[in-house]
């Protein structure tokens, strides 16, 4: 396990620093400069300006010297919003996707977890497909149709949430509800796949033979076994569900750091693309791991080695 | 079938029970007893350091706590700020301001030499300032901003703690318009000595102005609050302010109706018409003249647009009045000049006499002019018209495209993302491009000297008339504000002669507020400081 786990470290560091290497040439390789907007700066003050952040040396270099600052924690100015430094930014940005994509992520569990039980229980009743055709409504309806759908509803004409902006966990319900919807939809079908493949196994009908109530059949045995696919889909989907927060943060206008990152691409500020993009993979990295982890914790017949 | 018919109607019944009346609007928190304005601010500052800001939405932050030699009144005029009287030399070159006994809002008197310090910090070198060109019309400015000369060489001294002087490269009659701008603001040489580049952190920022800085988080909003210690504060009403970066127009117009925001600085365009409908929000509408022009260029290096007949017949075919009547709808007017009416220091032109002609002439005209210049139906006229993909120029481009056509003129549009497409313009990698220009300040320089032959990247076509940019120099040098005002038409009239570029529409500017907020006065610079609003029933 812990070899394991050294492993799968140790091979994060080139992955990091080919997603860095490759991010910092093809950011630089985009037509446009940070510096440049529809008015054109004269010549001597562009270079003053590219001086300052020491821009006018050779792309090598200034690779070379942003991979030093980087391995030291300093991740460099932004480059737009000058009076704060990358690392202020995503201190910022960050809590608030964090919270909106973990609270996302919990609701979607427990909502989808349950609905997928309910609908293998009742295999092929009424009750399974509803849930199924809602999941599948969930999964087709995407975020952009359904943020704004819900907001109108409930925001602009109920009331009962704001359009937009955060103004205490109340602006949060609807984004949260917004991402979760079709993740719901995806863990409930999983749940339901698995169930029903764990429900005729032979060691659930030992167990119901044993005589073993239903409940204790159904949540000790037949659950375990069939979340493990749930699982390595859960990794990857966290690190989604946080870092991929950016439509419902643009939609509702949520200060998190999905929505500086699109801006800050849009803008040609490096330094800050760079910084989240280095969060975020380092985000996606560990998620995976922490997955195959549990997945190793949950089925036995996983082996770390 | 049933379930999906079911779950419609649940749907349909929330919608429906949703008209029952919306609740009280869940607003940002306001202290008890202190009136607060929540304010859409357009787009996020990416700085509130005077020298290193160029954006309006940024001023509209730091205007509120910094106060140059002149301010804003409330129709966006300029009015005595920290400056309460001056002077003029003869020859125009030399100014004498005397400022007014004022605090910091740490209680440091502000003076002359706070001022010294602001324009010599904008043109160090190593500020990096990208506004610092547009005072180069103070004495050495350019050379200092080089490094050629040392940063006291700048025409700019302090006579006493409250006698400024600025000595100018040349009568500059725009100065007083420029003194209210971000550039001239006084810097707070104590502060800015002490915090360095951070003395714009929430807790070092000092003001001179109505508010001063609470905090400021990125993508959600910065908060200031009256400043007690500014000069008129007795006069301010409201205590504090919530500026929110509003990128989304339309989002932004969602949560003005909600009252979760006062007001915001933009609309979208094609938005307008709707909301000034009786059962919409028509109190909440603001639209104004503003000074900006939106225009067509053409590359003069492209051989088949190097012939001014091609130009003009192009100028001439395109139907302006259907461009700002039916496609832009925001009140845009239709343009044949360059320099947008009202701007100061001017003397509006007669347009071309083709202007005053009905569509139907003008494009015989132009079919003529294509004529002759060796196109017709066998051989027709093939152009690239390149835009950005805004959606203002996304509207526009069609309805140049069969404008065109109707003259026979094939064209192909090349859409291109912001950034690019300006780019492509600066590299002249264009034939036909769309551009616009909004004034720095009021003053038909700003928009004349762009097409002058130096002025390199921005001039996109790559205008050259000898004789334009002579008329320009002498209005540079000349003291006498009419001669100067006839210098700068008989140049734009020679400019638009030679349909280098094909103007389309004047801006407007636009701002939804909520009409329970007074003391706002639609203007023409688009100006509008808090200090002069209030709430009905605050007072």
């Amino acid at each position: 396990m812990f070899r394991f786990l050294l492993r799968r470290l140790l091979v994060a560091i080139p992955t990091l620093f080919l997603v860095i290497t490759a991010a910092f040439f093809m950011m630089r390789a985009a037509p446009g400069s940070p510096f440049e907007m529809s008015r054109k700066l004269p010549p001597e003050i562009l270079a003053h300006v590219e001086a300052k952040f020491g821009m006018n040396r050779p792309l090598g270099v200034q690779y070379v010297s942003y991979l030093a600052g980087v391995a030291h924690g300093d991740f460099g100015p932004s480059l737009k919003y000058q009076d704060k430094s990358v690392l202020e930014i995503v201190r910022e940005g960050f809590p608030t996707s964090l919270t909106i994509g973990l609270s996302a992520l919990i609701l979607a569990s427990l909502v989808g977890l349950t609905l997928g039980v309910l609908a293998a229980l009742r295999q092929n009743h009424s009750l399974d497909y509803s849930v199924m055709g809602i999941a599948i409504l969930g999964v087709c309806i995407p975020s952009f149709v359904a943020a704004p759908l819900l907001r109108q509803v409930f925001a602009s004409n109920l009331g009962w949430v704001p359009t937009g902006g955060l103004n205490g966990p109340i602006s949060l319900v609807l984004p949260v509800v917004v991402l979760a919807l079709p993740q719901i939809a995806i863990i409930s079908r999983l749940t339901r796949a698995g169930m029903i493949e764990v429900l005729h196994s032979n060691y659930i009908r030992t167990a119901r033979a044993k005589g073993l109530s239903e409940p204790t059949v159904v949540f000790r045995h037949a659950l375990r076994a069939a979340i493990v696919p749930l699982v390595s889909y859960l990794g990857p989907a966290c690190a989604g569900l946080i870092t991929g927060s950016l439509v419902v943060e643009k939609i509702f206008n949520l200060p998190g750091l999905g929505k500086s990152f699109v801006l800050g691409a849009l803008q040609r500020d490096y330094t800050l693309v760079m910084g989240v993009l280095i969060l975020y993979a380092s985000l996606i990295i560990a998620l995976n791991l922490a997955g195959d982890m549990l997945l190793a914790v949950l089925d036995p017949r996983v082996r770390l080695s | 079938m049933r379930k999906a018919l079911g779950l419609l109607l649940a749907v349909g019944l929330l919608a429906g029970l949703s008209a029952c009346g919306p609740q009280k609007a869940i607003r940002a928190p306001c202290p008890h007893g202190s009136v607060c304005l929540e304010y859409g601010n357009g787009s996020e500052p990416v700085s509130l350091d005077p020298p290193k800001t160029t954006g309006t939405w940024e001023d509209r932050v730091m205007g509120e706590m910094l106060i140059g030699l002149t301010q804003n009144d409330p129709e966006g005029r300029p009015v005595p700020g920290m400056a309460t009287s001056w002077e003029t030399s003869p020859d125009g070159k030399t100014w004498t301001f005397h400022l007014r006994h004022a605090l910091w809002s740490d209680g440091v008197p502000v003076t002359a030499n706070d001022f010294v310090f602001g324009l010599r910090r904008l043109m160090d070198p190593t500020t990096a300032s990208q506004y610092a060109y547009l005072l180069f019309f103070i004495k050495n400015a350019e050379p200092v901003n080089a490094g050629k000369l040392p940063l006291t060489a700048l025409g700019a001294r302090a006579i006493d703690d409250h006698t400024l002087e600025l000595t100018l490269e040349h009568p500059a009659p725009y100065l007083l318009e420029i003194a209210k701008h971000q550039t001239m603001y006084p810097l707070p040489e104590h502060a800015v000595k002490k915090w360095g580049d951070r003395w714009t952190d929430p807790g070092h920022y000092v003001a001179n102005g109505p508010y001063k800085l609470v905090s400021w988080r990125l993508g959600d909003r910065i908060t200031l609050e009256k400043n007690p210690l500014y000069w008129d504060a007795k006069s301010v009403c409201i205590d504090q302010i919530n500026l929110y970066p509003t990128i989304d127009a339309i989002a932004a117009e969602r949560r003005v109706r909600r009252g979760e925001l006062d007001l915001n600085t933009d609309i979208e365009s094609n938005r307008v018409a709707y909301l000034k409908r009786p059962d919409q929000m028509p109190g909440y509408v603001h639209t104004h003249t503003y000074l900006g022009v939106s225009y067509l260029v053409f590359n003069t290096q492209v051989p088949a647009l190097a012939d001014r007949r091609v130009r003009l017949a192009l100028d001439m075919s395109v139907d302006r009045d259907f461009i700002t009547g039916k496609l832009l709808r925001a009140g845009e007017t239709p343009a044949y000049v360059f320099v947008p009416p009202g701007t100061a220091n001017y003397q509006p032109i007669i347009p071309p006499i083709w202007t005053t002609w009905p569509l139907a002439r003008r494009q015989a005209a132009a079919r003529a002019l294509l004529a002759q210049a060796g196109y017709g139906p066998g051989h027709p006229l093939k152009i690239e018209y390149k835009h950005s993909n805004s959606p203002a120029s996304m509207l526009v481009a069609p309805a140049l495209q069969a404008d065109w056509k109707a003259i026979g003129v094939v064209t192909t549009l090349a859409e291109e993302e912001g950034q690019i497409a300006y780019q492509d313009l600066r590299v002249r990698n264009f034939e036909v491009g769309s551009a616009s220009w909004i004034a720095d300040y009021n003053d038909a320089t700003s928009f004349l000297g762009l097409q002058q032959s130096q002025t390199g990247a921005q001039n996109y076509g790559d205008y050259k008339n000898p004789v334009f940019d002579a008329l320009l120099a002498k209005a540079d040098n000349e003291p006498d504000a009419k001669t100067r005002a006839a210098y700068l038409a008989r140049a734009e009239e020679i400019m638009l002669g030679d349909a280098t570029v094909a103007p389309i529409s004047f801006f407007v500017n636009k701002a939804l507020v909520n009409p329970r907020i007074t003391g706002w006065v639609d203007n023409l610079t688009d100006w509008h400081r808090v200090q002069y609003l209030c709430v009905k029933g605050a007072r």
